[in-house]
């Protein structure tokens, strides 16, 4: 087992090293992307504000509470940038153009190889922005000691729930071929995301923090954070990532044996 | 007995594709409502492969050679009948057995575009915990071999298509397979890339005897590899044997030319009885002739007629495929034949 | 002689758009998810966002905004970005960067020929597509619906937006002559255009001194003052229609100087 984990270290970080030196070498998008990032940072957190400056309160939350929200969904696109992104993207071109031939001749996990394989370093530079705003409001809502302690920990936990349930839309591709409307689906998934549960309402509320629980991945970790006594849907949160790696597990099998390799 | 390297038995591979009739009105009704197009690339289909073989797998474009390719590597899984690739199912892709075989695809690059081929290999060697010492001596030998070294730090964008060849055969090799999938890995490539690639396998099987299934659309590929040959037309076997019985398919008569300085007189008695094929101008006839006539015809035409050049057939592989793809029939008839005898 | 030339080019213009069709109706569910998703969720979030803002009281009042005022606002802020920045010049891109210009440099129909023609396809799908959008918002009863000039006048400058954003989103696409991804560019231009033309949020929101500066940038002219005439208020009109007439005459400049200055760098060393 521990041979096993360090083995896809091991290919890990060439993954990371091969991707830097490719992204390196166009320097100008390198900058571009950071600027990208920069630009979406302070639309978003712009935006908020600006409806602030008009209201006091959103559903219950005031601007401090809602911003930390937000930050922490930044937080969360921002690694989500860095470390699978692109790898979406490449996905539904191989499929396409049959390059998915050689990631399956590989004696690794197929979930690894297609969906860890891109590293992107520039959004790297945008961390310590995004992580000090997140810092800052998270001292305006007074996170406790025990608080910055879990925050780690929930930030991979969100992380890790939307990257799965991103991996089961993504395996449909299997089966359209064309995987430029899943991404988009992808991307409208991660807009639902970045607003908390309660401004959602009824049947649709149920749906996506059941079936498609894509609204327990901001609001779970942070509603637990700004009141203990909503524990139950941090604790959802993680039975929904349990089933969901099965399911993946499953669908990807599946897929995997859909696949007809577009002929060269 | 070892277990073969390839044990295939009444193999399927069905696909579906969707009719759409042309323009707006065509894309709008299909749009709705498709219809569904099923194609057998592959249909009952048995092969055999054991240690140490280099089979060449032929047929014209679309016969289903890269279909069976894919299968037995395990990218796609057939729709019916029993396969197993060293002892293995190939499309449960067993970590173990997919580190034991290799695929290099003429028409598909694994190499990433925007770094050196090296970059590439060494991800390879962690894919396949491949030990440093062991990926530094392979890599030493195979690029002597090729007469790369000096290619390795290059960007891959910026190599030739012969030398990127050159590294795709390296980088499928890397890990020392058991068996090779070569799919057209010549395809595209002058001459002497075509002679250099070729010599390598040649050499690397002859090192390592492993199993190669290869498929060419180039005879000189064939002829120079293979000792096996099968063929596959419209999705089924056509032939399975040696290259020398295959030669001989239509017949054991050879072929022979002769070129004049000038136009020749038909009703010259040396040709009578004797089966030629003249061009316009008359001044070059193919002969086709038993093997025990052809020494002795050849010296007296060159001694009775003004004869400029004459050569024998240096690829009756190459006449006989051009024959069969013309006339797939005739492999019809045999096998007919031969189920009668 | 001449009219026979200038009648055969329209017959090419003509099967380029409907080859355009053809593809981007070629894969079913991409199209509902590429175009029909994006709407979905846009009025989803919106409506909820602004319904929890607005708490139940929708006659409250923020920055001149009630409730169904504000729907509307960003009902009409969805029409406008539909047909008037649609359009991605993704294939232009692509079609660089994946040397597949030799073609064009072969056909007697030109490159700017054949994605002009692709946008207009394109632009049809669209207009299609915000047509049935607002028809299902009015089977809602949401929709607020303009004098009918209003709305010609609404259409009309909405289109002549749309052709300045492809003369800008053209200029990103010729760029993959030098950068490798031009969508970093794209996705960028997006992004800051949707923030500073109010397409997020109506400018009224913003703090005044950023509003200021805003009004002497394109920006507001090409979401903000649109969706103001779909909403019955013609502020701007002209400055808006100066404004956009000479940035898309620099634009269409530009980029005829880069496509040539492009199109020697592809043939001199082949890329």
């Amino acid at each position: 087992m521990l041979k096993k984990l360090s083995h896809y270290w091991d290919v890990y970080k060439k993954f990371v090293s091969t991707s830097v030196s490719v992204e390196t070498s166009f320097r100008t998008s390198f900058i571009l992307l950071i600027f990208m990032d920069f630009f979406f940072f302070f639309s978003s957190i712009g935006s908020v504000s600006f409806i602030f400056d008009h209201v006091v309160n959103i559903g219950p939350w005031e601007k401090n509470q809602l911003l930390f929200f937000l930050t922490f969904m930044l937080m969360i696109d921002n690694l989500h940038m860095m470390i699978f992104s692109q790898s979406f993207w490449e996905f539904s071109f191989h499929i396409k153009t049959g390059q998915l031939d050689y990631v399956i001749l590989k004696p690794m996990n197929t979930i690894f190889s297609v969906f860890f394989r891109h590293f992107r370093a520039s959004s790297l530079f945008n961390t310590p922005l995004f992580l000090g705003y997140l810092i800052y409001y998270g001292i305006q809502v007074n996170l406790t000691a025990f608080d910055w302690v879990m925050l780690p920990f929930l930030i991979v936990l969100s992380l890790a729930l939307l990257v799965v349930i991103e991996f089961i839309l993504s395996t449909s591709m299997f089966w359209l071929t064309d995987g430029m409307g899943i991404n988009f689906l992808r991307m409208q998934m991660q807009q639902l995301a970045r607003w908390p549960n309660f401004i959602y309402q009824g049947l649709i509320r149920k749906v996506l923090t059941v079936v498609l629980p894509i609204l327990l991945v901001g609001s779970g970790p942070v509603h637990f954070l700004l009141d203990k006594n909503a524990w139950q849907l941090l604790a959802t949160m993680v039975v929904a990532l349990v089933i969901l790696t099965f399911v993946l597990l499953a669908t990807w099998k599946v897929g995997l044996r859909r696949y007809d390799s577009a002929s060269s | 007995m070892t277990t073969p390297l390839i044990k295939a038995h009444g193999l399927r591979k069905q696909f579906i594709s969707y009719k759409k009739n042309p323009g707006i009105m065509g894309s709008f009704t299909s749009f709705f409502k498709r219809n569904p197009v099923y194609k057998d690339a592959v249909k009952g289909f048995n092969l055999e492969v054991n240690k140490g073989e280099i089979v060449g797998l032929l047929g014209p474009n679309g016969a289903g050679k890269t279909t069976l390719m894919k299968m037995f590597t395990g990218i796609i899984v057939p729709t019916e009948g029993e396969l197993k690739i060293l002892g293995s199912n190939p499309w449960e892709r067993d970590k173990n057995f997919r580190k034991r075989i290799a695929l290099v695809m003429g028409q598909k690059s694994q190499l990433w575009w925007d770094i050196p081929a090296m970059d590439s290999f060494l991800l390879l060697q962690k894919y396949y915990e491949v030990s440093n010492d062991h990926f530094k001596q392979r890599i030493d030998k195979m690029s002597s071999l090729l007469g790369v070294e000096e290619l390795l730090h290059i960007h891959v964008r910026k190599l030739s298509l012969g030398e990127r060849m050159k590294m795709e055969l390296m980088a499928s090799l890397l890990h020392n397979p058991e068996v090779i999938f070569l799919d057209e890995p010549t395809i595209g490539l002058d001459l002497v890339a075509q002679e250099n690639i070729r010599n390598f396998i040649k050499d690397y099987h002859r090192e390592t005897d492993c199993g190669i299934i290869i498929t060419s659309h180039y005879m000189q590929d064939v002829n120079a590899l293979c000792d096996r040959l099968v063929l596959i037309f419209d999705g089924e076997k056509g032939y399975d044997g040696t290259l020398e019985d295959f030669e001989d398919i239509l017949g054991s008569d050879k072929s022979v030319s002769f070129s004049f300085k000038e136009a020749q007189n038909l009703e010259h008695p040396l040709f009578q009885g004797l089966d030629t094929t003249w061009n316009d101008e008359r001044t070059n006839v193919d002969i086709r002739l038993p093997e025990e006539d052809l020494c002795l015809l050849s010296a007296k035409i060159i001694s009775d007629l003004p004869v400029e050049d004459f050569a024998t057939e240096k690829l009756p592989i190459e006449r006989v495929m051009k024959e069969l793809m013309n006339n797939p029939e005739i492999l019809r008839q045999r096998r007919g034949s031969l189920k009668s005898v | 002689m001449f009219k026979d030339l200038t009648l055969t080019n329209i017959g090419k213009w003509w099967i380029t758009i409907q080859i355009s069709w053809v593809k981007h109706t070629a894969y079913r569910l991409n199209f509902f998810l590429q175009i029909i998703g994006p709407a979905l969720v846009f009025f989803f979030v919106k409506y909820n966002l602004w319904a929890s803002i607005y708490a139940g009281d929708s006659e409250q009042i923020i920055r001149g905004f009630n409730f169904e005022k504000m729907i509307n606002y960003h009902i009409w802020a969805f029409v406008v970005a539909l047909v008037a920045q649609g359009h991605g010049s993704w294939n232009l891109a692509e079609d660089i960067r994946l040397g597949r210009i030799s073609s064009y440099l072969i056909y007697p129909f030109n490159f700017w020929e054949f994605h002009t023609a692709s946008w207009l396809s394109f632009q049809v799908i669209q207009m299609i597509i915000a047509a049935f959008t607002l028809g299902i918002i009015s089977y809602f009863g949401l929709l607020i619906f303009p004098s009918f000039d209003y709305f010609l006048i609404g259409v009309a400058y909405t289109l002549f937006i749309s052709l300045f954003w492809f003369t800008l989103q053209y200029l990103t696409g010729v760029m993959a002559f030098w950068l490798e991804e031009t969508w970093i560019l794209r996705v960028m231009l997006n992004t800051v255009a949707y923030f500073l033309s109010g397409a997020i949020i109506p400018l009224d929101l913003y703090p005044k001194w950023i509003v200021d500066i805003l009004n002497y940038t394109p920006f507001p002219y090409l979401t903000y003052y649109p969706i103001k005439i779909f909403m019955g208020e013609l502020t701007n009109l002209s400055l808006g229609l100066y404004i956009i007439s000479f940035w898309t005459i620099v634009f269409a400049i530009i980029n005829h100087l880069v496509w040539k200055k492009g199109i020697k760098l592809y043939t001199a060393a082949g890329m």
